[in-house]
Order: C-alpha cells, then sequence, then structure tokens
C-alpha cells in the first residue's frame, strides 16, 4: 500500500469518525454524546467525498448533521437533560465482552483479509447528482411517491398526537 | 490561474499554495467584517440622524472596529462556574468554522474560486446548518435561561427557514438544470435570474435575512427580551468568534445572492464588459450588502410566533408555488 493523500484523509477522517463513535458510547452527559455523534456525521460524509459521492456527503450533512442531530438536541433539552448514563459492569462482564469482541476483530480480519473485490471501471462519479435523480425520477419512481406519502403520514400523525394532548390539557383544567 | 491549480495533482507543493490561499482569504474576510461593522454603523447612524464612529482613525471613524476588535482581545476570558466547560468552549469552534467552509464554493470571478463543486449550491447550504449546532451548545452550555431560549430560538428559526431557502433556490435549479454555482452564474449570460424569478428572489432574500439571524429576525439574540440570547455568557474572544461567524455569513450570503440572482461577475449590459469581473461582483456585492444594513435599520423585530407562521404558513407554500410554477412554465417553452 502506498502512501498517499487520499489514504492520510481516509485515515484522518475514519479515525475522527471512530473516536466520535467510541465518545459517544462512553460519555457520561446525553448532549456530549449528541455533539460527538456530529462528529462522526460528518466525517462519515468526509468519507463519502474521497468516494466522489458529492450528492450523498451534501445531503448526508444536511440531513443527519444538521437536522436530525438539531432535532435529538431540541428533545433532550426540553426533556430531563441532566440525566447521565451511569457505567455499572462487572469484572466478569468485562472480560467477557472483551474476549468477544477479540473475537469478532479476528473473525473479520479473517474475513476481509483475502477479500478479493473484482473492480469494475464504472462512471457512476460523473454528474453523480443528474444520474441519481434520473434513476429516482424513471426506475424508482413508485418506491420515492410511496415514502414521501409515508413521511406525509408521519407528519400528519405527529401534529395529532400533539393536538389531542392539548385538548386533554384544557379539559383537566 | 485558480482554474489550472484546480485540476493540478494533489501533492504537497500544492496543498501549501491551497493552505496560503486560504489564509489570504481568511485576512480578506476578517477585512472585510471589519468595515463591513464600521459601515453598518456609519450607515444606520445616518438614517437614524446621527454621526455615527467619528473619533477613533479620523473623521470617518475607520479605526473604530479595530479598536473595539483589540479590546474585545485582551478583555478578561470569563467561564460561568456552573457552565459545561467543555462543550463552552468549543461551541463558538463549531459555530465558526462552518461559516468560513462555506466560502471554498462560491465563485468571485470566472478564474477566482477555491473549490469548483459540481453541487455548489447544497454544499453551502448543508455546511451552514452546522453552525446552528454550535448556538445551541452554546446557549445550552452556559447554563443560563436566556442563553437556553436563545439557542433553542436559533434553532427552530434556522429549521424553519432553511426550508423556505431551498425551495426558492430550486425554482434557478430547474432552469440552470445544474447545481453548480459556475454554471449557474454562466446560465444568466443574457438575463439575470432577479428578472426570471422575481418571486423566488423576493423569498430568498427574506429567508436570507432569517438565516443570518438579523433584524428584523434577530429573535436569538433579541436584547430587549433575552438579554443577548445564546452569547449572554460569553465574553472576550469566544463572543467575537460568534458575530465573527455572524458577519462571515453575511459576507458568504451576500455573495450567494450576487451568484444566484445578480449574475456575479457578469456585466449589466453587454458592453460594459471592458470592466473586469471582480469589480462589476464587489459592486453588486456592495448593493446586498447596503440592502441587508437598510433592512437592520428600518424593520421593527417581529415576534416568534409571527416568525414561525410567516415562514411555514406564507414563505413556504409560495415558494412551492414558484416552483409548480417554473416547472410549467419550462415545459410549455420545451414544446415550442
Amino acid at each position: 500500500m502506498t502512501f498517499s493523500g487520499e489514504f492520510l484523509a481516509f485515515m484522518s477522517l475514519a479515525l475522527v469518525a471512530v473516536i466520535g463513535g467510541v465518545l459517544l458510547l462512553n460519555l457520561t452527559k446525553v448532549v456530549h454524546m449528541v455533539v460527538a455523534l456530529v462528529f462522526t456525521f460528518v466525517s462519515i460524509a468526509g468519507i463519502y467525498v474521497l468516494l466522489s459521492a458529492e450528492f450523498v456527503a451534501a445531503v448526508q450533512i444536511l440531513i443527519y448533521s444538521g437536522a436530525i442531530t438539531i432535532i435529538m438536541l431540541f428533545g433532550i433539552m426540553l426533556t430531563r437533560h441532566n440525566d447521565t448514563s451511569e457505567p455499572q459492569t462487572g469484572r466478569w462482564r468485562k472480560l467477557l465482552l472483551f474476549l468477544g469482541v477479540l473475537g469478532f476483530a479476528f473473525a473479520v480480519y479473517i474475513g476481509i483479509y483475502n477479500l478479493d473485490i473484482a473492480q469494475t471501471p464504472t462512471d457512476l462519479h460523473v454528474n453523480n447528482t443528474e444520474q441519481i435523480g434520473i434513476e429516482l425520477y424513471s426506475k424508482f419512481i413508485i418506491p420515492f411517491e410511496v415514502t414521501s406519502v409515508l413521511l406525509l403520514v408521519a407528519l400528519i400523525g405527529s401534529i395529532v398526537l400533539a393536538k389531542r394532548d392539548d385538548e386533554k390539557e384544557a379539559e383537566e383544567e | 490561474m485558480v482554474e489550472e491549480l484546480l485540476h493540478s495533482q494533489a501533492g504537497i507543493f500544492n496543498f501549501g499554495v491551497f493552505f496560503l490561499l486560504a489564509v489570504v482569504l481568511l485576512l480578506v474576510v476578517l477585512g472585510f467584517v471589519t468595515y463591513a461593522i464600521l459601515a453598518e454603523r456609519k450607515v444606520m447612524g445616518f438614517m437614524q440622524l446621527r454621526q455615527g464612529p467619528n473619533q477613533v482613525g479620523g473623521r470617518w471613524g475607520l479605526l473604530q472596529t479595530v479598536a473595539d476588535v483589540l479590546k474585545l482581545l485582551v478583555k478578561e476570558d470569563t467561564i460561568p462556574k456552573l457552565a459545561d466547560k467543555p462543550l463552552f468552549i468549543i461551541a463558538p469552534v463549531i459555530g465558526f468554522a462552518p461559516a468560513f467552509m462555506v466560502m471554498a464554493t462560491i465563485p468571485f470571478t470566472d478564474k477566482l474560486q477555491f473549490a469548483d463543486l459540481s453541487v455548489g449550491l447544497l454544499y453551502y447550504i448543508a455546511i451552514s446548518g452546522l453552525t446552528t449546532i454550535g448556538m445551541v451548545t452554546g446557549g445550552w452550555a452556559s447554563n443560563n435561561k436566556y442563553a437556553l431560549l436563545g439557542g433553542m430560538r436559533a434553532a427552530a428559526q434556522m429549521i424553519s427557514y432553511e426550508i423556505p431557502l431551498v425551495m426558492s433556490v430550486l425554482g434557478i435549479i430547474l432552469l440552470t438544470g445544474s447545481l453548480n454555482l459556475n454554471e449557474i452564474v454562466a446560465a444568466q449570460e443574457n438575463v439575470w435570474f432577479i428578472l426570471l424569478q422575481p418571486v423566488a428572489f423576493i423569498v430568498f432574500l427574506i429567508a436570507s435575512v432569517a438565516e443570518l439571524n438579523r433584524i428584523p429576525f434577530d429573535l436569538p439574540e433579541s436584547e430587549n427580551e433575552l438579554v443577548a440570547g445564546f452569547t449572554t455568557e460569553y465574553s472576550g474572544f469566544r463572543w467575537a468568534m460568534f458575530m465573527l461567524a455572524e458577519y462571515v455569513y453575511m459576507f458568504a450570503m451576500a455573495s450567494l445572492t450576487t451568484v444566484l440572482f445578480l449574475g456575479g461577475w457578469l456585466p449589466l449590459f453587454s458592453f460594459l464588459d471592458f470592466i473586469p469581473g471582480a469589480v462589476w461582483f464587489a459592486l453588486k456585492f456592495t448593493v446586498v450588502i447596503f440592502l441587508l444594513i437598510w433592512f437592520r435599520s428600518t424593520f421593527p423585530r417581529i415576534r416568534a410566533d409571527q416568525l414561525m407562521e410567516f415562514g411555514w404558513k406564507v414563505l413556504l407554500p409560495v415558494a412551492l408555488a414558484n416552483i409548480f410554477l417554473t416547472a410549467i412554465i419550462k415545459e410549455v417553452m420545451n414544446l415550442f
């Protein structure tokens, strides 16, 4: 393997993504976890850019890092935001977990070490926004429309749920 | 020159060149911010029949902002005792970094651009959303109710107004057939999009003022209700960083408006094309900046519920109608 700029970029992005994930699991305050998650999302978007999938990268940042994280922060702040998760593990459990992690790492290593993925030249990276658009609106139009109907149903459902709460409170008062 | 660089082989040397160029851009933007603040205070002063700054640096107060920045830098760095320390420290960084990142994709002239992205417009909108996280975490980490309220408002406002902002530029994307900002400018060779998409321009302008958190939409900071919103507990250079992010976004948003609706570096009439593109860009850019300052000194702040209602019930339907109309007109034009 040669040491190239792409390799360097991939390694740093992957490192940030993994560190973000580990911090997400190990931090105790919920808001800190969400901020760690943002770093993971952004570095995954960076990996998409390395794979020349700019559209997916931009959408990843727009939807995950932008919208979903904010919604999560909102949810956390409006509820019991001082919640902290306490670690509660015994020594035996830790040992068993460590063995499990080792076993998993070994299995993955064996699985991918000699994996040979045949490389076929494609032109998917050229104008990928346009290609995604054309595919979405010609081949996959029905799933696309069904998804939008599903989202609409979820939206209306949430409004109905929120409304019902209001009425109940009004009755109680 | 830049174009050659963008298509050249990656290497240590090119990395150094780009690094230097980025530093130069940062300095230019800092210079802009310094004088934009002065210009804002001067223009607002004249509009309100006052003088504005006129002591430091001659009759025009040319060194006023420099003095202000120096004062901020030497100020004591206070962190509230009960604040969430790591988040409090990292929040201004999260707020500022995206503001400078979005500058990369904006084409200033046909030769001067730092990254010719095929999804340039989407990149701008996606990255600028990250600043909100900085504001919300800053507001939350301060452990202050005014700051928290300001942060919450910032999040709600940014999410609500991002949607009309994206929807309003969809008409332009339909007409151009590309998300690349260079191609969008090239498509305005004959007629600017402000004439083809006037409704989109108005929606975009309103939504962009809201995204910039400026009056009449400066609810996250509204001084007379929330002390200073999410920046209440911040002082010194951390506060300066939030302010800097705000003004860098003003620079970026004015550039984006110029590129999308005012034809970027293209001249007003084709016989005027002996004037270099950079001058045209600067002229249009200045007009947009002046418009933003003008808004600030002439509009009252609107209420939080009015803000939400206006965004969802007025701007969004208008933007959607604009998309429908544009699509129909485009199809009809294609028939002939």
